[in-house]
C-alpha cells in the first residue's frame, strides 16, 4: 500500500470526521437541489461547493498536521512530502465533482461550458488551499468553522455570491491562470522539509478542541513558554483574599473547600488583567452587534453558557487529592458552578444593560436598501443562561467520561431549543411567563443537585482519562 | 578511526535555547554495532542531543552528520535506517493498534511482518485496542515495535522506560536484551535510570549541563573505578594507606572501603599485599561511578 494510500485511509478511519460529512453532504445535496428549477444565470446559485471547498480544507489540512505533531511520525521516510501530496489529492477530487455542476449552466454552449467548468475548478481549487492554508497558520483552526455562517450571511448581503459566479464564468482564464499559479505556490510551501522539524511535539488542538481535558493540557504547555509574563499580571492581593477566607474555616469545615473550589474556578482568569480586558471589550462589541441581529441575538444566550459549562473543570471529578472527602466535594462543586453561572449572569445583565444604553445613542442606518434599526435585547434572554446551565451540567455529570457525548448532545439541545423558538416563537412567547420560567428554573437546578448528589455519594469519582 | 564506518559523528556542536545553554561543544562519535548509553540526569541535554542527531533540532554551531549526510538534510533513504522511541510516546490516539502498525509500517519497505506478529505476541498488546486507552507501559511497547518494525540500523530510545512502573520497566530492559541480540543494529539508549540501562550497554556516554564528561566503553569505565575492602589481619591498618587515586575511604575497626580510581588490579592487590591485608576488588555500580564522574568533573 502506498504511502499517500494509508494517508488518505485517515479520511474514514477517523470517526470524528463522520458527523463533518453527514454534514457536508446535506450541504452539497442543498446545494445541488438549487439548481434544479427555474435557475437564471448570474444568481450566485453555483457557488455553493466551491464555498464548501474552503470548509473542506480547513477541516481535511487537519489529519496530516495531527500526524506532523507526532514525533514517531518525524522518522517516517517519505511523511513530509506526502502532506502536500494529501492536501492536493483531497482537493484535486472534491473540486473535480463540484465543478462538473457548471456543467448545466444555462445559456453557453459547449465549448463555454468547458471553460466555465475549468474555471469553476480552480476557483474551487483557490478556495479549498485558502482553507488548507488556514488550517496550517492557526492552532485551533477547526474553531473557525463557527464563523462560517456570519461570512455566508454577510457574504450574501453583500451578494459575494452572485460577484463570484461572475467572475468564474466572465473571466475563466484570469481565474485559471490564477488557480495554476496559485496551486503552484502552495505546492512547493507544503514540501517544505522544515514543516515537519517545526510541528513536531507542537500541541495540536485538530478534532480534540471539543476535549476540554486535551485543550487544558495544550493550554498548560503553552503557558508554560508563557509563564514569565504570566507572573506579571498575577495580583497576590486576589490569592490572599481567597486563602484567607480558607483559613477562616476549619480544616474539616465545608466551608474551606467550597472556598478552595471558587479558589481554583475563578484565580486564573480573575488574576489576569489582560483577560478581564478582553471580557469587557467582548461585552461592549457583542451588547452593540446584538442589538442589530433581532431575535438571533438570544443565540448568544444560549451559546455562552455553554462554552463555559464545557470548559470548567468540576472539582467533583478532580484528580488531584485533598483531604476533603465526598461532602466536601459536593459543596466545593456547588461553588464552582457558581462561579460559572454568576459571571455569566453579570455579562448577559452587561449586555442587556449596555443594549438599553445603546439604544438610546446608536443612530439607524441604511445599507444595501435595508434599514438596520438597533433594538434592546430583550430582558427575557436573562433567564436563557440560567435555565441552560444546570441542563448542561446534569449532561456533564452524566457523560463525564464520554467528552464527545457531551459536546454533542449539548450542540443538539441548543440546536433544537433555537429552532423550536423560531418555528413556535408566537406559542412560546404566550407560554412564558414568571411562573414557567420559575418551575423550569427549579427544574433545572433541583435535577441538577440531585444528579450531583447521587454523583458525589454513589458513583465512582476518578477524573478523566 | 575509519569515519566510513561512523554512524553518528558530533563536531563542536552547539545549541542554545534562548539563553540556555543545552549542548556545548559536544564532540561525539557513534560506531555502528554499540549499545550506547547516554547518561545524565534530567535538563543534561541527552534528549536535546539525540534530537540533533535525526535533524530534528538544528545546531547553532558545529555539524552533526548522521549516517554521511547532514542530519538536518536526512532524506527517506537515511530516516528508513532510523528508529526512534521518543521520551512523550505519543501517537495517535484515534486509531486502533492495528491501523496504526498498518499506517506506520507502509512507509517502511523493509517492514518484516513476521517480526511484527511476534512482538504483538510477545507485548500482549491487542490490535484491536484503541491506542488512546491503553496503559503508558502498553503505548510504550507499541511505540517501540513501531520502532523496531523495519528493523533500523540505529535505534534511539529517548528515557523509553522513563513513564513506567518498575514491574513495567524490568519487562522493558528483557525486551531491549532481546532486541540487542540482533546484530548490525546500533542502539542509543537514553536514561537518568542508571541500575536498568548498565545491564544492557556496550558504551557509556556521561552529560552533564550541556557537556560530554566521559565517552568510553562500559568495560573501560568498569575498569578505572572501583571498590577496595581492605581487612586487616588480626591488627590495625595503617593510618596512611599507600593505594593511589583514593576518592573516597570509609574505615571501621580494622577494615576499610575504598573508592579507586585508575588503579589496575595488580596494583592494588601488591600494594595489600605489602600491608599484609586480605583484599577484595568489587566493581561499583554505574549510579556509583556516575556520581563520581560528575562530581569531579562538575
Amino acid at each position: 500500500m502506498s504511502i499517500l494510500t494509508v494517508n488518505l485511509k485517515h479520511l474514514y478511519q477517523r470517526r470524528g470526521l463522520w458527523l463533518f460529512y453527514v454534514i457536508v453532504v446535506l450541504f452539497a445535496l442543498a446545494g445541488i437541489a438549487m439548481l434544479f428549477g427555474d435557475t437564471k444565470a448570474g444568481q450566485g446559485r453555483f457557488i455553493g461547493l466551491i464555498v464548501l471547498a474552503f470548509v473542506i480544507g480547513l477541516l481535511l489540512a487537519v489529519l496530516p498536521l495531527e500526524v506532523l505533531s507526532k514525533p514517531f511520525s518525524y522518522c517516517l521516510p517519505g511523511h513530509r512530502k506526502m502532506v502536500r501530496k494529501f492536501v492536493f489529492c483531497v482537493g484535486i477530487v472534491f473540486n473535480i465533482f463540484g465543478s462538473l455542476l457548471f456543467f448545466v449552466y444555462p445559456s453557453l454552449n459547449m465549448g463555454q461550458l468547458v471553460l466555465v467548468v475549468c474555471s469553476a475548478f480552480c476557483a474551487g481549487l483557490i478556495s479549498y488551499l485558502l482553507g488548507a492554508g488556514l488550517a496550517f497558520a492557526a492552532r485551533n483552526s477547526v474553531a473557525f468553522i463557527g464563523f462560517l455562517p456570519l461570512i455566508i450571511v454577510a457574504g450574501g448581503f453583500f451578494d459575494l455570491h452572485t460577484v463570484l459566479e461572475r467572475v468564474i464564468i466572465e473571466n475563466p482564464l484570469v481565474v485559471i491562470s490564477v488557480g495554476v499559479l496559485s496551486s503552484c505556490v502552495v505546492w512547493v510551501w507544503l514540501g517544505d522539509e522544515g514543516r515537519a522539524r517545526r510541528y513536531c511535539s507542537v500541541p495540536w488542538a485538530g478534532f480534540d478542541a471539543w476535549n476540554p481535558d486535551k485543550m487544558k493540557k495544550i493550554s498548560r504547555i503553552r503557558m508554560a513558554g508563557k509563564w514569565e509574563k504570566l507572573e506579571k499580571y498575577t495580583n497576590p492581593r486576589m490569592e490572599n483574599f481567597f486563602l484567607g477566607r480558607m483559613n477562616r474555616y476549619d480544616y474539616v469545615s465545608a466551608g474551606r473547600y467550597i472556598w478552595g473550589a471558587l479558589y481554583a474556578a475563578s484565580v486564573v482568569p480573575i488574576l489576569q488583567w489582560n483577560s478581564i480586558l478582553s471580557i469587557v471589550i467582548m461585552v461592549i462589541l457583542m451588547s452593540f452587534f446584538l442589538g442589530y441581529m433581532g431575535p438571533a441575538a438570544t443565540f448568544m444566550f444560549f451559546f455562552l453558557p455553554l462554552i463555559a459549562v464545557m470548559n470548567i473543570r468540576l472539582p467533583v471529578h478532580s484528580s488531584m487529592l485533598i483531604s476533603g472527602g465526598r461532602r466536601e466535594r459536593f459543596a466545593g462543586t456547588i461553588a464552582a458552578v457558581a462561579a460559572v453561572v454568576i459571571p455569566i449572569s453579570v455579562v448577559a445583565i452587561a449586555m442587556v444593560a449596555l443594549s438599553m444604553l445603546f439604544k438610546a445613542i446608536v443612530p439607524e442606518f441604511t445599507l444595501r436598501e435595508v434599514t438596520f434599526i438597533y433594538r434592546a435585547v430583550s430582558a427575557r434572554n436573562l433567564f436563557i443562561p440560567l435555565l441552560i446551565i444546570p441542563f448542561a451540567f446534569v449532561i456533564r455529570l452524566i457523560f463525564y467520561r464520554k467528552p464527545v457525548y457531551t459536546m454533542l448532545l449539548l450542540m443538539l439541545i441548543m440546536y433544537l431549543l433555537i429552532f423550536t423558538g423560531i418555528i413556535w416563537s408566537k406559542q412560546l412567547s404566550a407560554m412564558i411567563n414568571l411562573i414557567s420560567i420559575i418551575t423550569l428554573l427549579v427544574l433545572g437546578w433541583g435535577s441538577f443537585l440531585l444528579v450531583l448528589h447521587y454523583v458525589c455519594m454513589k458513583r465512582s469519582l476518578a477524573g478523566n482519562g | 578511526m575509519n569515519n566510513e564506518e561512523t554512524i553518528v559523528q558530533m563536531r563542536n556542536v552547539c545549541k542554545r535555547f534562548g539563553k540556555i545553554k543545552a549542548l556545548e561543544n559536544i564532540n561525539l562519535q557513534i560506531q555502528p554495532n554499540r549499545i550506547i548509553g547516554l547518561l545524565g540526569a534530567n535538563g543534561a541535554g541527552k534528549s536535546t542531543l539525540l534530537r540533533h542527531i535525526i535533524g530534528l533540532y538544528l545546531e547553532d554551531e558545529g555539524e552533526c552528520i548522521t549516517f554521511g549526510r547532514e542530519a538536518k538534510k536526512l532524506g527517506p533513504e537515511e530516516l528508513g535506517r532510523i528508529g526512534y522511541v521518543h521520551q512523550e510516546g505519543e501517537l495517535l490516539d484515534w486509531m486502533t493498534v492495528k491501523q496504526l502498525i498498518s499506517y506506520v509500517s507502509a512507509y517502511y519497505q523493509s517492514w518484516n511482518r513476521e517480526l511484527e506478529e511476534k512482538y504483538i505476541k510477545d507485548f500482549e498488546i491487542s490490535t484491536k485496542a484503541r491506542v488512546g486507552s491503553l496503559s503508558p507501559g502498553q503505548r510504550q511497547r507499541l511505540a517501540i515495535l513501531l520502532a523496531i518494525g523495519f528493523e533500523p540500523e540505529l535505534l534511539i530510545l529517548d528515557e523509553p522506560a522513563a513513564a513506567l512502573d518498575p514491574l513495567a520497566r524490568a519487562q522493558f530492559l528483557d525486551l531491549l536484551l532481546q532486541i540487542i541480540q540482533t546484530e548490525n543494529r546500533t542502539i542509543i539508549i537514553s536514561s537518568h535510570i542508571l541500575s536498568d540501562v548498565e545491564k544492557v550497554i556496550d558504551h557509556a556516554v556521561i552529560m552533564k549541563e550541556g557537556h560530554i564528561l566521559l565517552d568510553c566503553s562500559f568495560d573501560e569505565l568498569r575498569e578505572r573505578f572501583c571498590q577496595v575492602r581492605i581487612s586487616a589481619l588480626g591488627k590495625e591498618l595503617p593510618a596512611e594507606l599507600p593505594f593511589e587515586n583514593i576518592i573516597h575511604c570509609k574505615r571501621s575497626d580494622g577494615q576499610a572501603v575504598l573508592t579507586v580510581q585508575d588503579c589496575p588490579p595488580e596494583k592494588l592487590q601488591e600494594q595489600a599485599k605489602s600491608l599484609d591485608c586480605w583484599i577484595e576488588i568489587e566493581t561499583l555500580p554505574l549510579e556509583d561511578i556516575y556520581k563520581i564522574v560528575v562530581s569531579s568533573k562538575g
